[in-house]
């Protein structure tokens, strides 16, 4: 395989700041705010079991005698829509991002106006859009509901790194394919792709980071996800305070242990780089 | 351009004076500022010219007509309402709150003003189901933080599901999204009852299964307008004005 460029990589402009190790100031910013956030979230349960430990047990998904309840979960219900709309999210923006390069006038112009539309409308209208405006239509379910309209809106972004990542790869890596007498098709899954996967892993980890926390909007269709069932305790038992606190810490320590996840992903494709 | 600036202070100035004036006034002169979510149709809502209607509205505005005080209301979403009385961000909430023993820690009460009690509203072809203990297993909706919800909860076996507005859980409901929606009757009556487009899909099963009584909240140990609004709505209660409103909006 032909050497790539070492400097390729995807501009971030968004998104949390992703601590490599090679990055000292972030990387103790993401230790101090890691380690500060987890001993937070025990120590409060434990100082001041009313109403901390209720708190974390309402909305983390425990009953009264700590089993875990899978199905009234918020934690499991924040990670069933995250996954599943980066999942459908990776896929739409895959094609979609193909279409984006494509020598089809029609499939390119489509595609476009796919990407323009979705960057254009707010998450939040996207949402009751699809649950209570498309409802009119057809019979969508709560959790499906919020899984198609973050996918369709990540779908979007997603497909801005997938085309980005496929422009980055030097001409050269195609005209070598073609040269070699494959099909331009051929070309890009065995030549193109693999490659651009490596590119574009980091900003889709980063991508996953920010779907996680915009996660948080499907509370508005009523799934009851991390923050919707901190809403619902605090709105009977009136410790708002106490509930927003442990909501945000919970959010907190997911978002930074995954960047952290993400960085450890993107050194190595590093290194993988190099060698290659 | 000095000149420019010395206008631009003295109109700075001038109008930060009319400002604190107002501010003062406000306290001198017993206007009360009421938060309340108007999105619980007949008993508060926004109607087509977007001023901010209802039962409560009509009879806090009369008990302080009677009382000699003015009222503001303002807009607020329901699921932080008791969170801004705490922080003061308004003296009183005239909502259709219940009047709970659990409320009752951390919030004054006036005194009660009219009762009602929660109802179940389902979809026309459910048949046989008219108690909360037959939807186990089911999913039922409700308003965050309503005592709705809070009966609902009750119900192990029953999956609550909590929305921001009466009206979006009812619109599920009439999608089939949920089985049945748990909230006060006067509501339930309007929307299964007199909404053109919910008559036609949704019903009131059984009766009113709770009594409770709705009471103006106020903020912990605010004596003063609890009595002020206690006194207007004595007057307006020895005048009869609250039968009338209650022949108006809840029939």
């Amino acid at each position: 395989m032909a050497k790539i460029n070492n400097k390729t990589k995807i501009e971030v402009t968004d998104g949390v700041l992703i601590p490599a190790r090679d990055d000292s100031s972030i990387f103790s910013a993401w230790r101090i705010a890691f380690y500060g956030a987890i001993s937070v979230l025990i120590l409060l349960p434990v100082l001041s079991p009313e109403p901390y430990c209720h708190i974390f047990k309402f909305v983390v998904g425990f009953n009264e005698d700590w089993h875990f309840d899978f199905g009234s979960s918020g934690l499991v219900k924040t990670f069933e829509v995250t996954v599943l709309s980066i999942i459908c999210a990776l896929i739409i923006g895959l094609l979609v991002g193909l279409g984006r390069i494509s020598r089809y006038p029609l499939i390119n112009r489509i595609c476009t106006v796919y990407v323009e539309v979705i960057r254009g409308i707010p998450l939040l209208v996207q949402l009751f859009y699809i649950y209570y405006a498309l409802a009119k239509f057809v019979k969508i379910m709560d959790i499906s509901a919020a899984v198609i309209a973050m996918a369709i809106c990540y779908g979007a972004y997603i497909s801005e790194i997938f085309r980005a990542g496929i422009q980055s790869i030097p001409k050269g890596q195609m005209e070598a394919a073609l040269a070699l007498g494959m099909t331009r098709s051929q070309a890009i899954y065995r030549i193109i792709l693999p490659q651009t996967i490596k590119v574009v892993l980091p900003p889709i980890g980063n991508e996953f980071i920010a779907l996680l926390k915009d996660s948080s909007l499907v509370s508005i269709l009523a799934v009851s996800d991390l923050l919707r069932r901190g809403r619902e305790y605090a709105s009977t038992a009136f410790y708002y305070f106490e509930t927003y606190t442990m909501v945000a810490i919970i959010y907190l320590i997911l978002t930074l242990f995954f960047s952290r996840l993400v960085a450890i992903m993107e050194e190595r494709m590093k290194t993988d780089v190099n060698q290659g | 351009m000095k000149k420019g600036i010395i206008l631009l202070l003295m109109v700075s100035i001038a109008s930060f004076c009319v400002f604190t004036g107002c501010s003062k006034e406000q306290a001198a002169g017993k206007k009360i500022v009421v938060a309340t979510d108007a999105t619980w149709p007949p008993m508060e809502y926004v109607d087509e010219n977007k001023n901010i209607v209802g039962f409560d509205i009509d009879l806090l505005n009369a008990a302080a007509k009677e009382g000699g005080f003015t009222v503001e209301f303002q807009n607020t979403a329901w699921d932080g309402i008791f969170a801004g009385l705490a922080a003061s961000k308004y003296d009183a909430v005239c909502s259709s709150v219940t009047i709970t023993d659990e409320r009752k820690k951390t919030m004054d009460f006036t005194n009660p003003y009219v009762s009602i009690g929660q109802t179940i509203v389902v979809k026309k072809e459910l048949n046989g189901m008219d108690k909360l203990e037959q939807f186990e297993g089911k999913k039922v909706g409700a308003q965050i933080g309503t005592t709705g919800a809070i009966e609902i909860a009750k119900f192990k076996n029953i999956t609550l599901k909590t929305y921001d507005e009466i009206g979006l859980a009812i619109e599920d409901l009439a999608k089939g999204r949920i089985d049945a929606v748990v909230c006060d009757n006067p509501i339930a009556a309007n929307y299964a009852l007199l909404n053109p487009k919910y008559k036609p899909v949704l019903k009131i099963v059984g009766t009113p299964f709770t009594t409770e009584e709705y009471g103006i909240a106020v903020r912990k140990g605010n004596k003063e307008v609890v009595d002020m609004i206690n006194a207007g709505l004595a007057k307006i209660k020895a005048k009869g004005i609250d039968k009338e409103l209650e022949k108006k909006w809840l029939r």
